[in-house]
């Protein structure tokens, strides 16, 4: 059992890194911060149920997971799992590929052209239900287990809904790519 | 299954190291005499790190402040009037 009186001490280091999801989510700055105050709230009453020394990081993004799904799911239309249209392995590797000509590893360095935006919106272009694994797997650092606990789905889901995730990820990578002419013109 | 289909099927799972021994070691050797599915794996590697480090948002700097005075008020109001 946790003690109140350390909440602050113990949480406020998470506090950057749960905004940052939360913005991830919401995608909208005031949202975000309504959701990690809310969070924090929730996480402080019901501290002395956290058991001390157990992963405090994925048990505040749990309650910050369910935060933002019981604030912002129930406003839209119930989220059907949602067509991602035909995904490729090694999509973004393939295209960069076309792009470059043969030369080796030439994809891995027109990755380097891709700066903080061009992530973020691909990211935050993927329905929810792709979303959210892949924020906590690739930019959070999460396990499967722990992704698994943090959205009370199976293993074995979060696991399919990581491969299709990242697949339609590299997919809108490559559109931002285009878009922003990182390709050299493609389009 | 070949060994370049088998690689990339299980690349993220290598990539975050959660594949199981056998799988592991499959990947392994065959990703030593296959350089394409080497460089695959580099770029796939190489993603996940561009990812990870320009997928994150800086937080408002008054962030820290708004959710210790939230902190502050909910303590008082724990506390039984005065």
């Amino acid at each position: 059992m946790a003690d109140q009186a350390n909440f602050e001490r113990d949480a406020m280091q998470y506090a950057p890194q749960l905004y940052s999801a939360a913005l991830r989510m919401t995608r909208n700055p005031t949202d975000a911060e309504d959701v990690v105050q809310e969070t924090f709230l929730k996480a402080y009453r019901a501290y002395d149920s956290y058991t001390e020394g157990t992963n405090l990081k994925a048990w505040l993004y749990r309650i910050l997971t369910n935060t933002y799904i019981n604030k912002y799911r129930k406003a839209q239309r119930r989220p059907s799992e949602v067509e991602l249209g035909e995904l490729q392995d090694l999509y973004l590797y393939k295209r960069l590929g076309e792009a470059s000509g043969a030369s080796p590893s030439a994809e891995a360095d027109m990755l380097d052209a891709f700066v903080d935006t061009d992530v973020i919106e691909a990211l935050e272009s993927l329905p929810e239900t792709f979303r959210m694994p892949v924020l906590l797997a690739d930019v959070d650092g999460f396990s499967y287990k722990e992704i698994a606990e943090i959205l009370d789905v199976p293993i074995g889901t979060v696991m399919s809904r990581l491969h299709r995730g990242r697949n339609a990820l590299q997919k809108k990578l490559w559109d931002v790519a285009q878009e922003h002419g990182i390709t050299g013109n493609q389009s | 299954m070949s060994g370049c289909e088998h690689a990339i099927e299980y690349v993220y799972q290598y990539l975050d190291e959660e594949i199981s021994f056998f799988r592991k070691s499959r990947v392994r050797v065959h990703l030593r005499r296959c350089p394409p599915c080497m460089d695959a794996f580099q770029f796939e590697e190489k993603l996940k790190g561009v990812i990870r480090d320009r997928g994150r948002s800086d937080p408002p700097p008054e962030l820290f402040d708004t959710l210790r005075a939230l902190l502050q008020e909910e303590r008082q109001r724990d506390e039984p009037g005065i």
